[in-house]
């Protein structure tokens, strides 16, 4: 199964968002538990890793982020590492960290 | 255990009556919010340049200098494709343009001599001297040759480390051309704890990557002060594969643990002199501690790292100074750029909060580290991070490491992975 093309598939159909840092803060804003492990995904999924088949998230909805990271971490999902990252994570958290994509 | 000197606080306090300010102070800080507070980072690397990046963008009205000496910064990951012969070092080669330019840090190139705790000051090479709120330190890893006989410093340009990547990364790469068909490349490796714990084994890996092409008849000799290292069987399962007999890798009690370096007969003795192994090229990874700069400022521990609280990454030592990255003890995370660019902006929200009296967040961060055994075999490990009773601990039931027996299609993918995972955490970090 080759996951690249998989995810080309699902996510042709999207529409983009802006290019603005995903995690940003108003100034005032209180910075969040889920914000900041959002920052962390930031690391390796945005627009620079996207040539080389890593995904974006900043170009995903929330709910299609947060129903694949549940997917990858309870084995409805192949992949190569995400599946051994998502078991860290709480439904809670996954929602936490998939609202700070989704809403931009 | 943590053993602390105030030292460098109590030399540095003499001078600082007579010098003058520079333009680059202190302004006056906002007691309500972290807005108008001065947040100096010393340190350009993956730890630091992320750690001034978030600054900015959790609250863009901060002030936030970040003080490096070099205009260009070469990523150590990545440098072992460079002395594999298939990047440049311009592929590995890291500006501050985007941090000055489109983030709106003020990014000052000079290097920090002492720091004045009690005044919130750090004095630069250059005389000036910057006043901070808050001080977040990321000076990366020095070297210490004194476990081993014969060698110090003086012997990298003889025998590379090439564990600072930059000039000693061209020196190795340089050497290994050299070197003729049927030599000898012999690696000393490290003990525990050190930068980037895979590096020597993907090191080896790609180093005869490049034999196998151009030197086929070559061999190499790994000395370990180790019994055993990060992804091991990975990475003998991929050598296996694609090198048959060419790396030898020798345990630390079976032979490994060099005890003596002959610089100009370029050999290692170990096991008391039995053990005599003579190079053509050799690359010695001396002994690791945090970096000069916190030495000096009296916050390590008796090993030569910083403790800190794992939750924030303050220092325990001073309560406006925080240290991140390779120097740093972080419990189960490993001194990856991984690692300090997770670690950065903890420490970012961390300042933000505590000048906004806000209590600090329960962090839950990552490690992913890629390493290549060929240009189109990858592996991995993955971890998750949460701080759990005063450590930063891995979460139970997820990371871990690529599959072993996987699939050629697997292995090329996480290759290409590791391309991605480059060019991602670079744009993160400086882009």
């Amino acid at each position: 199964m080759n996951t690249r093309t998989y995810i080309a598939g699902i996510f042709s159909a999207l529409v983009l968002t802006s290019a603005a840092p995903a995690v940003a803060a108003d100034a005032n804003d209180e910075i969040t538990r889920g914000q900041l492990m959002a920052a962390s995904c930031q690391a390796c999924h945005n627009a620079a890793g996207a040539n080389d088949g890593v995904t974006n998230l900043s170009t995903l909805s929330e709910n299609l982020i947060a129903s694949q990271m549940r997917a990858f971490r309870d084995g409805q999902r192949d992949g190569t590492i995400m599946d051994r990252h998502a078991k860290g994570y709480t439904d809670e958290e996954i929602d936490a960290m998939a609202a700070h994509f989704g809403n931009q | 255990m943590s053993h602390f000197t105030r030292r460098s606080f109590l030399k540095v306090a003499g001078i600082t009556g007579a010098a003058t300010f520079t333009g680059i102070g202190c302004a006056p800080g906002d007691s309500q919010a972290s807005n108008g507070a001065h947040v100096v980072v010393v340190g350009g690397g993956s730890g630091g340049a992320t750690a001034a990046k978030y600054l900015k963008q959790f609250s863009p009205n901060l002030r936030v200098t970040l003080i490096e000496p070099n205009a260009t910064y070469y990523t150590c990951y990545g440098s072992n494709w460079v002395l594999s012969g298939f990047a440049s070092m311009d592929d590995i080669a890291q500006t501050y343009d985007s941090l000055r330019n489109n983030h709106g840090i003020e990014v000052v190139a000079d290097r920090v001599t002492a720091v004045d705790a009690e005044n919130r000051r750090v004095h630069l090479q250059g005389g000036d001297r910057v006043d901070y709120d808050r001080l977040i330190m990321s000076p990366g890893i020095d070297f210490n040759y004194d476990s081993v006989e014969g060698i110090d410093e003086s012997d990298a340009e003889a025998i590379p480390h090439a564990w600072k990547a930059g000039d000693q990364t061209r020196l190795l790469r340089d050497q290994l051309e050299d070197m003729p068909n049927g030599g000898v490349f012999v690696m000393v490796a490290p003990p525990n704890p050190f930068r980037c714990p895979p590096g020597p084994y993907e090191r080896v890996s790609l180093i005869a990557h490049y034999f196998k092409q151009h030197k086929p008849r070559s061999k190499i000799i790994v000395l370990d002060a180790k019994d055993g290292f990060s992804k091991q069987g990975l990475f003998e399962e991929g050598w296996a594969q694609h090198y048959g007999e060419m790396i030898e890798w020798r345990a630390a009690s079976e032979g490994g643990l060099v005890e003596t370096v002959d610089v100009a007969e370029k050999t290692a003795r170990a096991d008391s002199g039995f053990e005599r192994v003579k190079a053509d090229v050799m690359n010695f990874i001396p002994r690791q501690r945090a970096g000069q700069i916190v030495r000096d400022a009296g916050l390590v521990n008796e090993e030569g790292w910083v403790p800190v609280n794992q939750q924030t990454f303050k220092t325990e030592a001073d309560a406006n100074i925080y240290v991140l990255g390779d120097a740093s003890v972080a419990g189960a995370m490993p001194k990856s750029g991984h690692s300090a660019n997770n670690q950065g902006k903890i420490v970012a929200a961390a300042v933000v909060r505590e000048l906004a009296d806000q209590e600090p967040l329960n962090p839950s961060s990552a490690n992913t580290c890629y390493s290549l055994v060929t240009p189109d075999h990858g592996i991995s490990v993955a971890a998750v991070y949460q701080y759990k009773d005063g450590a930063q601990s891995g979460v139970e039931g997820a990371g871990g490491v690529s599959p072993s027996g996987a699939s050629e299609e697997f292995r090329a993918r996480e290759a290409g992975y590791t391309q991605g995972w480059y060019n991602g955490i670079t744009a993160d970090i400086w882009g």
